[in-house]
């Protein structure tokens, strides 16, 4: 938008409560930084970025589902598993029992045939289940890769705002919001509260706080 | 083709390592090492005698289309079947491992029905050119 433009819509809305300078300060204050924004080449970045956007909101999901469903296989092929534990007990008392009462019977019956097949089928059952639930773990690689990509995303837009934020805030702002001026050497001490000066400062600096 | 056969899985997570190492086992092949990404595979590879590699792709240090591109071009590793299984699903990727001279190539999540198919097919094949 001009400022021929902006002038006119400021024109336009009378009676107005606030002066039309406002809207052309604003006006002044927004071109800035759009100018200042292309020519730090932040806005394409950061325009990269939050187009990423939708993109991790999509991936995020995709990590639930994945986590949730292989919860629920595992869970799943648990209780089958340990349903099919339960009778091959079961079935084993059973056998004991009637061995037990009279072994001639329990073997002319067929009961002890019967035990083993289905201890025999159970089984299959069971490490049927087990693999289920092996398989179901590779919702870690899987989920591990689209981590690895949000957390990219995630830095390139922290990346692009802390460099924005560092351009566009006054200059004696700038150490507060810029986290890589690590501040070194103390050219010079005098007066100043906020820094220490020689080791013993700092030895008794940690021992005032109990180190 | 015997269940000595010995395999070389190379994924840069252990637990999807664990899963294949755990399936080839249940199918028959009990001889397997571990790599966790192209580098170590081919150091591996170069080092003693594997029969049968099965890599994924999107791996730090060395993917595994540039391990494929290794195995290929060395004389001596040349006739090493590799099996892809990666989450990697374009179509771009998966034409561009056959054309590299992939055995196979299976998209994950998989199952053990897949993977014991694509092994059986594989070792069908080596043993009709052999």
């Amino acid at each position: 938008m001009s400022m021929d433009q902006l002038d006119q819509l400021a024109k336009a809305q009378e009676p107005l409560l606030v002066s039309p300078e406002v809207f052309q300060q604003l006006g002044t204050i927004t071109r800035t930084l759009h100018d200042t924004m292309q020519r730090l080449g932040v806005m394409p970045k950061l325009q990269v970025a939050t187009d990423g956007l939708p993109d991790a909101r999509s991936r995020l999901s995709y990590i639930a589902e994945k986590t949730a469903a292989a919860a629920e296989k595992v869970l799943n092929s648990v209780d089958q598993a340990k349903a099919e534990h339960t009778g091959i007990s079961q079935a084993t008392k059973e056998l004991a029992a009637a061995i037990v009462a009279d072994p001639v019977r329990a073997v002319a019956s067929g009961a002890v045939m019967n035990f083993v097949k289905d201890v025999e089928a159970r089984t299959q059952s069971i490490d049927n289940h087990l693999t289920d639930i092996m398989l179901a773990q590779d919702f870690h690689d899987l989920t591990g890769q689209v981590v690895a990509k949000v957390v990219k995303l995630a830095n390139d837009l922290e990346d692009s705002l802390v460099k924005l934020l560092v351009q566009v805030v006054p200059p004696e702002q700038r150490e507060k919001v810029d986290p890589t001026i690590l501040q070194g050497p103390v050219v010079n001490a005098e007066g100043r509260t906020d820094v220490v000066s020689n080791q013993g400062e700092v030895d008794d600096l940690l021992a005032s706080l109990g180190f | 083709m015997s269940a000595d056969m010995k395999f070389l899985v190379v994924d840069d997570f252990s637990t999807m390592r664990r899963i294949v190492r755990g399936l080839l086992k249940e199918i028959g092949y009990n001889n397997c090492e571990e790599a966790e990404d192209g580098v170590e595979a081919l150091n591996m590879l170069k080092g003693a005698k594997f029969d049968f590699v099965v890599s994924d792709i999107n791996m730090p240090n060395m993917t595994g289309f540039e391990l494929l591109k290794a195995i290929k071009e060395d004389p001596n590793l040349k006739h090493l079947p590799v099996l892809m299984v990666t989450a990697e699903a374009r179509k771009e990727d998966i034409v561009l491992a056959a054309q590299s001279g992939a055995a196979g190539y299976i998209v994950k999540p998989f199952t053990k029905a897949t993977l014991e198919e694509k092994v059986l097919k594989i070792m069908q094949k080596l043993a009709a050119a052999a």
